[in-house]
This record gives C-alpha cells, structure tokens and sequence, in this order.
C-alpha cells in the first residue's frame, strides 16, 4: 500500500480502501450464504418454500453484484476525475527521467533550453504543483515507482511515457526502480525531496549554477586527475572539459544524499569506498575499477567532496 | 522395472542434466595480473629466428565470454568508438569487420592499440579507459570480424539501429585469435 | 423575386470562384515541384536580365580562387572549346599527387603556374605551365601531423588554395594556414589556429579579400565549436576571429548587427538557445564556402551543423549554427545573420557556396545570393539585409513541409523528426542533403546555375551521444539509399529567376564534384565513377566525356595557358564522404559505413579506385 504524499497516492489509497470494503463485504456475504445455505439444505430441499428461497437470494445476490461494481466503477471514475481536474493538461514543470542500469538521470525541462537543469538519482519536487514526467529507457525496461507519490510507470527502451504527479505533503520519499533489470535492480533508487516552492526554487538555482572550482590545492590535483584519467570518459561536470554522458552527472554529486542510486549515503567514507571498490560495492555496475593509489583518491575524494 | 524406479531414475537424470550447465562466471572486477606480461611487438619481421613471447592470459579470459564481449559492446557505443569505425564497417577510421588487421588482430594487439594508439589518427585511450575495459573492447572488436561462438553474442544491439544484430549477421571468415607468425605474437 | 434570384446566382458563382481558388492554390502548394522528368527538355530561353555580379579582376585566363571569384561565379569568359568543337577535347597533361585519398580541390593558375594542394599530407605543387609536360617548379611540405588524419570527420580532404599579391595561402589538416611565396614556394608565415586533441582540423579553401586571408575550421561530427577567422594576409597575425556559438563577444555581434527575421534577434542568443555549456561542443564549423562583396566590405559563409547530430540532445535553436552571416571584413562584426535550419535535425549543414549575383525579384532589380541549400531549398536572398525572397525546393523534400517567408523559419515534418531510441524512414534530402559542399556554377550566358546535388533518403535512429573531447559526437545511426527515380545524383540547371529546372540530368552515383560554366556555352563536371563531362549549357546535351582515372570529386576549372590557348583541368581521385568508402577501403557489409554510406555506396568499389591525378585538356590541334 502507497503511502499519502501526493495526489495519486491519497486517492490509490481511498479506492483501496473502497475496494477492500466492497470486496470484503461480498467474501463475507459469500461465507454467511453458504453456511446458511448448509444449515438450510436439508430442511427446505425440493420443497416450494426451498425453491423460492433460492429464487430470492438469487436476485438479491444479482442485485448486490450490480451495486458493487456500480459503487466501485463510480469511485474510481470520480477518483480519476479529481485527479485529472487538479492537474492541467500541460503542468507548470516537467521532468524528464532516463532509466539507465542502474541508475536515473534527471533533466528539468525549460522553455529557455539554457535553464535546463540536470542531476541525477535524486529528484526534487515543489509541494502542491503539478508535475509531467516523462519516461524513457537507454537500455532496458524498468519501472518508475515513488510508492508515496503514485502508482508504477514503465521506463521502455524506444518509447516515452509519462506520469502526472502532485505531491501534497513535503517530505523525503524513496523511489525504486519496481521491474526487474539485472544484477543491481535492487540498488537502483530515488532520493525523492518534497519542498515548499521557495526551497525547491533555492536548490533549483543553486543547482544551475556550474561545479564550484576547486578550493584547496588536494582538491585542485583532484579536479586534474578527474580532468585527465577515467572519470571525464564517463561523467559530465558542468563547467569543467569534462561533458560525457555515460555516467551520472556529477556537478553536485556532494549536495546528494546517496552515491550510486541509493546504494551508499553520502559521507565522505563512502566515497572513498565506492571509487576505490565500485565492484565490491555493486557489483556489475558499470563504474570500473580504476586502481588508484591512496595519494589520487584523497585528492579525488577532497574535489568530489567540494562539488557541493 | 517399477514405475516408480523408472521415474527416480528419470529424477536423477534430470538432475545429472542440469548439472552439466555451467554457468559462466561473471568477473565484474578485473583481477590483478603481474606486471610482467610481454607488450605485444607492432612487427611480425624479426631477423633470423623468430623468438616465442608467451600469450597473455587475459586474452583467453576476455575472448569469447559473453559478459565481456556485452560489456565491450556497450563501451564501443559509449566511447563513441562506432563514430568512427561504424557497426564494424568503419568510416574516419577503418573497418573492423573485414580481415585486415593493420595492427594486428589478436587480442593482445588489439589492446595494444587502443591502449598506445596509433599513428595514424586511432587516439591512445591510455589512463581515459581502464585496461579491462579495453580487453572488454578488443574481445568485442574481435567478435566483429571472427566467428565467436553464437551463444556469447549479445542479440541486443546497443543503439537504434537498422543493423541486425550480431547474431543474425553473416560473419567473415575466421580470423585466427593468434595467426603465429602471421601477426605479431606467437603462441 | 427574378432580382433576388440573380443576385443568388451570382453569389453562388462567386462561392464557386473563391472555393476553386481556395482549392487551386492549396492543390499547388501541396504538390511537388514539376520537375522536368526528361533529362533534356529544351532550354526555354531566360530572361536576359540576369546578369553575375562582376567583382575583383576581370577574367584574365587565370584562376586565382577555387571559386574564380569574389561572387562565387565559377565561369571562365574563354571561348575558345565551345560547344562546336568541344569533341576535340583531348588530354593536354597529367600529373599524379601520390596520394589515394579524396581530392577536392581546385588547381589554381596564376600567370604561367598552376598550383596544387593535395589532400593530407597537404603538398603543395607548383607547375610550369611555360614548359612542355608541365614539371614542377617547386613542392611544399607542410608536414603535418599524422594524428590529425584520425578527426577529419570525411576523409582527409582540401578544397584548394588562394592566390593574392604574389602569395599562395592554403589550410593544412591540422589546422595551420601557411603562406607562400608563389614564385619560389618558400613559406612567409603560418598560424597554428586549432587544437587536433579537441577534434579540430581545416579543410576549406581560404579567400583573399582587402589584406585579409578568410579561414574557418572543421570538425562539426566531434562537437567543435566552429568559427570564422581573418588573418593580416602580411604577417599571418589574426585580425579577428567569430564563433559560431557562445555570447555575443565571441561571436562578434554588436550594435551593427541587424538580422532581418525576429527569430534571429536577441541577446546571447549562442548560449540561451543551448541547455547549459552545450555551445561549447556546439560546432557550427565554417568549413565551406565564402564570398565577399567589395561594394558592401561583407563576407558571406555559412555555419555546419550543431552537435551533436542527435536533436533531442540539444533543445532550442542553437545559434548560430546551420545559417548565412554577413560580416564586416575589416572587423569581423556581423551586419546580418539567417539560420536555415533552426534546431537542425539532420546533419543540414549550411555551408553551401553563395553566388552573388543582380537579378530581378518580382520586376525589380535586387542584389541578391543564391544558395542551393542542403536542406532541399533553393534560397534567393537579399545579400544587404538577408531577406529571403524564395526559397524553392530544387529536388524531392520530405524532411520540411516548406519556408515560412514571413518568420523566415523553415517548416519541419512533424513525422519525420528524429526520436531517441526510434528509427524514422524515409527523411529525404538525407544527411549529406540535397547538395553538400560541391559548388554549382553560374553562367551569364542562360542566367542558370548548375548544381550538382544528390538525390537521396535516409533511415535515421538516434540515441544519447556522449561528448569526449577529440571523439565523434554524433548520437545517430543512419543509412542513404536512392531518392525517387533510384538514380542517387542529379545535374541541374537551375533558373533562380523563375525558380524552376530548366533541363536535369540523372546520374547514377552522387554528383559530388563542382561545377565549371564557360563563355563557350559549355558546362563541366565530374562523376564518381570517374567520367569527367562537358554538357551544352542550354540543352543539357551530352557533347563530351572522358573517363579519368579514379572517381572525380574536385572542382573543374579553366584557364588560357601561357601558349594563348584555352585549358580546361581538374583532379580526380575519389573520395570524401561518400568516396572514402574506396579511398579508405570500408566494408560496404555495413550499412552505417563511413555515417551512413555503406550500402548507398557498395557498387563504388566495383566502379572506381583510389589515385590522386591532375588531368589537363585542350583541343587537339
């Protein structure tokens, strides 16, 4: 059962709650029917009072089928009405979420292309406004799933979907990749924020603004070595030479909670643990092992750290 | 014969069966190797008497496992390794998909050019891919060419593409892993 | 009663007028332009008041730029080989470069010298034309390096050198503009002005204009940023430099700067038009052709393609990239700019040459440049102010629905734009376009212009492309095949005028050779199977042909020799894009060969080999 921080999940919630009544009355009807039915058989078996007895519970049960399915096609219809009433056609923000193995790659949409804002495995949403989600794969197909948000979604290689979402209550949710994608499907979580409008225009911006430059001289030999080795085949940080897209983008990577989609929190000694054992950590993955002596992975670590 | 004797015996058949699947081992980190493997030669002319170099044991690690070979196939798109050589058929840079090997085509000689590059426009991925990335790579590159067993290939082409995949594709002819004498190292 | 009856008739005929209109117009607009399908169809006679523009130097007999001149006419005044006796053309001279790849370029002759730049390793062959057989006078080695062969996106192409004040000015692959001195070949400056590590290589032919040598860059299928630079012509030092994308500064826009459509309009638009830092890998490479206007001191040129190809992964319009600028010669700064394809989906490039000619536009004389797009479209613009006063397609379009003369926008097919993950059918003109980089010639003699072009489609599946600097950045798959009719090239003469074919010719392969008009009424080309033709200007009747050595991909001139006497030369030696499935032995098994020639170009091999050769005619006497 989904949890009530947005628009869809309290309604999934009342229809399941509807359902689970009108269900739960029928097994019990179902039951009490065939005990009395038991108790009555011998008695009233081939006689008139029999037949018409049946006759009787035949049509009551006919017309308590109707009005469940009544009640219950009226409940979901009016569910699906309020949903699509709070949320316009085209909603305020629109984000568009890449499913990679595994992990998510987020872009917030803008009508200037130059406002475009892009992260990765954690998505930040304002309260109280509607949200378009489109859905694609780069490999093979997954499921967007915020339980406390909204139902599932796939993520289909070839494809676009999208889900409208509102959430209704700030909070942090967890997001979870719901089909199965290989070895790390496990590993492959959302950090979800809900925040008032002011906050997420805060982070917004500060998540705009290119990777703070290094600011001590470990970091600065840091930035080189991600500068010159592995990491800039893989990873883009806005500002920097570094632009690919194989990896997630890392030009904030230490305002996250988590490192590699919510397989490790954000602490100084996880990184350390993930760049120099990406494959004791999740393995399968596609971040290799580097080998870099103790001396590179502090100066990698101290820059990491500084891209707040 | 009893019937029930004869399905026990059915039982433990099936299970001698399933035993014979072996599954391949996935090596998701490289393992550490010594340091002193032979650099393959760049030339098969060696004046007078040709001297043996030992092969290099990752080259029968990574050739023909499927999880490398998928591996190497999804680095050749991301390392944009098909904008110039294509889907094998080769563009800014040469086929791969053909039977020429300028520098040679086993799977040592291959690593050695990606890892040094070449002179004539291949870029050297030293220190930018990491070295079981670029055997993940060659036994990927080689599998363009040479026939790998039809049950490591991947049927999943990596991009959108009007290609086939690779198992549908008719292949060339053999080329050996290690043509002694023909191209660079012997075995 | 009769009265209201007759005023019903009459209302009701008019309804019938409009509606016919209505239907007449929407049936013209909807329906592909006539082409002449007969490959002949007589010449209908034009009118006489199309004339070039004369600029520069009258016509001399030399060939001092690889498009002879500052308007971009590629048309010799010599009269000498004419339509009459053009079957007596015969072999004067050869000469081999040595080098199997592409070659492209236009020889140049300058008083009793015929200079050569070859492909890379970009020698440069000074020929005595004073001396029997034509021996070198002196060679070149600019020696460049081998690595720059591995970013030059279509083989290791040069398009030419220029000629100016006793010097020859000439790009090499990685990236060094060098001048000579013509007479002895001993180099007076170079300029390294880009970085091979960041995929950058030059393959253009400069132009030489008031002291100022014009060079752009290369490189727009590895995301560099593209840009359009003058050199002092004396020292080499450069006088300024405009990219293509980025703010205003670097793109040298100013209060001088007046684009006539709105779209064009704004401030920074080369960074807001781009998700963040995408200009800097935005390419927009000007490594086409440039005119130049002496009267107005305008450069013209177009900018390649953005990158990468993959449209999704760059929204907006991504100035300025896949447009026309006219700037100021003496500083750089831009008067006009007008993007062709905003937010290109298909590798349209806009680097076609210009042709800067005076025509009449709706009854009134304009000084207009006609382009033949790669984009499909045939532009006729106002060169001072950049308006265009039609754009009609020259071949079978399916990618664009037409231009928006109002905004100036080119209408995309909603159908046919590219989706990651998807593979769209059926997109023509296909990436190379309708025309790429071969240059069509005009002739003052029918008002035409002659195109060579292609006649292809493409199947286009796109998916993310990761930017590593130094590595392609295209994030597409595609695959050309044969346009309607199956024939994969076309020769057109072209009316601007009128904006219709006059006669075409359908060749089986591409036609990716330049084009070459005479006063003699002829007009030459070449194909990729080696023929090199001469075509009667009026009719577009075969009167002669030559089979070379290898495919002809270079740029046909004409000169009159130290002896009097008329000379038509061109170099073959296939390659380039389409050709470097030969040039650089691809395997044609797959489709996506050399970016998407590999099946379109299979037969090549069977028709053609690899070999650099001058070849030289003259009528036999």
């Amino acid at each position: 059962m989904t949890g009530g921080g947005g628009l869809q999940g309290e309604q999934f919630n009342r229809l399941f709650t509807l359902f689970m009544g009108i269900t739960g009355f029928f097994y019990v009807l179902v039951i009490v029917g065939m005990l009395a039915g038991i108790a009555i058989r011998g008695r009233a078996a081939g006689t008139e009072r029999g037949e018409r007895l049946a006759r009787t519970a035949l049509l009551g049960w006919i017309a308590a089928v109707v009005l469940g399915l009544t009640v219950l096609t009226v409940g979901s219809y009016a569910s699906e009405r309020r949903v699509s009433a709070a949320i316009p056609a085209r909603p305020p923000l629109e984000v568009q979420i890449t499913a990679n193995q595994w992990w998510w790659d987020i872009t917030y949409k803008n009508a200037v292309p130059a406002n475009e804002l892009r992260t990765a495995n954690e998505l930040h949403l304002p309260v109280g406004v509607p949200v378009k989600v489109t859905l694609k794969s780069n490999d093979v197909i997954h499921s967007f799933w915020i339980p406390s948000l909204a139902g599932k979604q796939d993520l289909i290689p070839g494809r676009v979907n999208d889900l409208l979402l509102l959430p209704t209550r700030t909070g942090q949710f967890r997001g979870q990749c719901a089909e199965f994608c290989g070895t790390q499907h496990a590993h492959m979580a959302l950090d979800v924020t809900v925040e008032p409008v002011a906050s997420f225009r805060r982070w917004q911006q500060a998540q705009l603004a290119p990777a703070a430059p290094p600011s001590t001289p470990l970091a600065q030999a840091g930035h080189d070595l991600v500068m010159s080795q592995q990491c800039a085949s893989c990873h883009a940080i806005a500002g920097t030479p570094a632009s690919a897209r194989f990896g997630p983008d890392l030009t904030h990577l230490a305002s996250r909670r988590s490192i590699a989609a919510g397989t490790l929190p954000m602490t100084r000694g996880h990184l350390y643990a993930w760049i120099a054992d990406p494959q004791g950590v999740k393995p399968g993955n596609n971040m290799p092992y580097i080998g870099f002596d103790s001396a590179k992975l502090h100066a990698v670590v101290a820059y990491l750290q500084g891209l707040k | 014969m009893s019937s029930r004797c004869r399905a026990r015996l059915a039982a433990l058949a099936a299970l001698a069966l399933l035993s014979a699947c072996d599954r391949e081992e996935r090596q998701s980190r490289a393992q550490p190797v010594p340091e002193t493997l032979p650099t393959p030669r760049q030339s098969i002319l060696q004046p007078g008497v040709p001297a043996r170099t030992a092969a290099d044991p990752r080259a029968r690690a990574y050739e023909n496992n499927s999880y490398q070979m998928s591996q190497g196939q999804l680095l050749y798109q991301k390392m944009n390794c098909s904008g110039c050589h294509a889907h094998g058929g080769g563009g800014m840079g040469p086929a791969l998909s053909d039977a020429e090997w300028r520098y040679g085509g086993s799977m040592e000689e291959i690593v050695a050019t990606i890892d040094q590059g070449r002179p004539n426009g291949m870029p050297s991925w030293r220190g930018k891919l990491t070295e079981q990335q670029m055997w993940q790579l060659a036994a990927y590159v080689r599998s363009l060419s040479a026939q790998p067993r039809q049950d490591v290939l991947s049927s999943r082409p990596d991009a959108p593409s009007s290609t086939e995949p690779a198992t549908l594709q008719s292949r060339q002819p053999v080329v050996p892993s290690s043509p002694a004498g023909v191209q660079g190292t012997s075995r | 009663m009769k009265k209201q009856r007759l005023v019903a008739m009459l209302a009701a005929a008019a309804a019938l007028l409009v509606i016919s209109a209505i239907a007449i117009i929407v049936v013209r607009s909807r329906a592909p332009q006539p082409v002449a399908q007969a490959p002949l169809t007589p010449y209908a006679g034009s009118s006489g008041a199309v004339t070039a523009r004369s600029v520069g130097d009258g016509d001399d007999g030399q060939w001092t730029m690889a498009a002879k001149n500052f308007a971009s006419t590629r048309f010799s005044t010599a009269t000498e080989i004419n339509t009459a006796n053009v079957s007596r053309l015969k072999v004067a001279f050869t000469f081999s470069t040595g080098v199997a790849k592409g070659h492209e370029a236009a020889p140049l002759v300058v008083g009793g010298t015929m200079y050569i730049v070859a492909p890379f390793p970009n020698n440069v062959y000074a020929l005595d034309l004073t001396k029997p057989g034509a021996p070198t006078k002196w060679t070149y080695k600019p020696r460049p390096l081998s690595a720059a062969q591995g970013v030059a996106c279509c083989d290791v192409v040069n398009r030419g050198a220029a000629y100016a004040n006793g010097r020859i000015f000439f790009n090499t692959l990685d990236n060094r503009t060098i001048a000579l001195d013509a007479a002895t070949g001993k180099e007076l400056w170079q300029t390294k002005l880009g970085e091979i590590n960041l995929g950058e290589t030059m393959t253009m032919a400069p132009l030489v204009a008031e002291g100022k040598v014009i060079v752009g860059n290369s490189g727009g299928e590895l995301g560099v940023r593209g840009w359009l630079a003058a050199l002092d012509a004396d020292s080499g030092k450069i006088a300024w430099r405009a990219y293509a994308t980025g703010p205003d500064k670097d793109v040298l826009i100013g209060n001088g700067y007046h684009p006539f459509y709105a779209m064009d309009r704004g401030r920074d638009l080369g960074v807001t038009t781009w998700p963040p830092e995408a200009w800097k890998q935005g390419g927009g490479n000007a490594w086409g052709w440039v005119s130049y206007d002496p009267k107005t001191r305008l450069v013209f040129y177009g900018t390649g393609n953005p990158g990468p190809w993959n449209p999704e992964q760059r929204p907006g319009d991504n100035k300025f990239t896949t447009g026309v600028f006219a700037r100021d010669i003496d500083t750089g700064a831009a008067r006009w700019y007008y993007q062709t394809s905003p937010h290109d989906l298909f590798d349209h490039d806009s680097v076609n040459e210009q042709i800067l000619l005076d025509m009449p536009v709706k009854g009134r004389m304009r000084e207009v440049m006609v382009r033949p797009e790669r984009n499909g479209y045939f532009y006729v613009m106002d060169r001072g102010t950049g308006e265009v006063l039609s754009a009609t397609p020259f071949g079978h379009v399916t990618a664009y629905k037409g231009v928006d003369l109002k905004s100036g926008r080119l209408i995309p097919n909603p159908a046919m734009e590219p989706r990651e993950g998807q593979v769209v059918r059926g997109i023509c003109p296909s990436a190379p376009g309708m025309k790429d980089w071969n240059p069509a010639a005009f002739s003052p003699l029918t008002g035409l212009v002659y195109i060579p072009h292609n006649n292809l489609c493409m199947d286009w599946g796109s998916y993310e492309a990761s930017y590593i600097a130094g590595t392609p950045y295209v994030g597409a798959d595609v695959k050309y095949y044969a346009g309607p009719g199956g024939n994969r090239g076309v020769f057109t003469a072209w009316d601007p005028v009128r904006g219709r074919p006059v006669w075409e010719i359908k060749e089986d392969l591409p036609v990716w050779s330049g084009a070459l008009t005479t006063a003699g009424g002829l007009v030459f080309y070449g194909t990729m199977d080696g023929w090199f033709k001469a075509v009667d200007q009026r009719s577009g009747k075969l009167l002669w042909q030559f089979k070379t050595g290898s495919g002809i991909i270079g740029q046909p001139i004409s000169y009159r020799g130290p002896d009097g006497h008329q000379y038509v030369a061109v170099l073959a030696g296939v390659g380039g894009w389409p050709g470097a499935i030969v040039s650089n032995n691809l395997n044609t098994a797959d489709a996506t060969a050399a970016n998407g020639w590999g099946v379109a170009m299979a037969d090549l091999p069977q028709k053609t080999t690899a070999g650099g050769m001058l070849y030289v005619f003259s009528l036999s006497r």
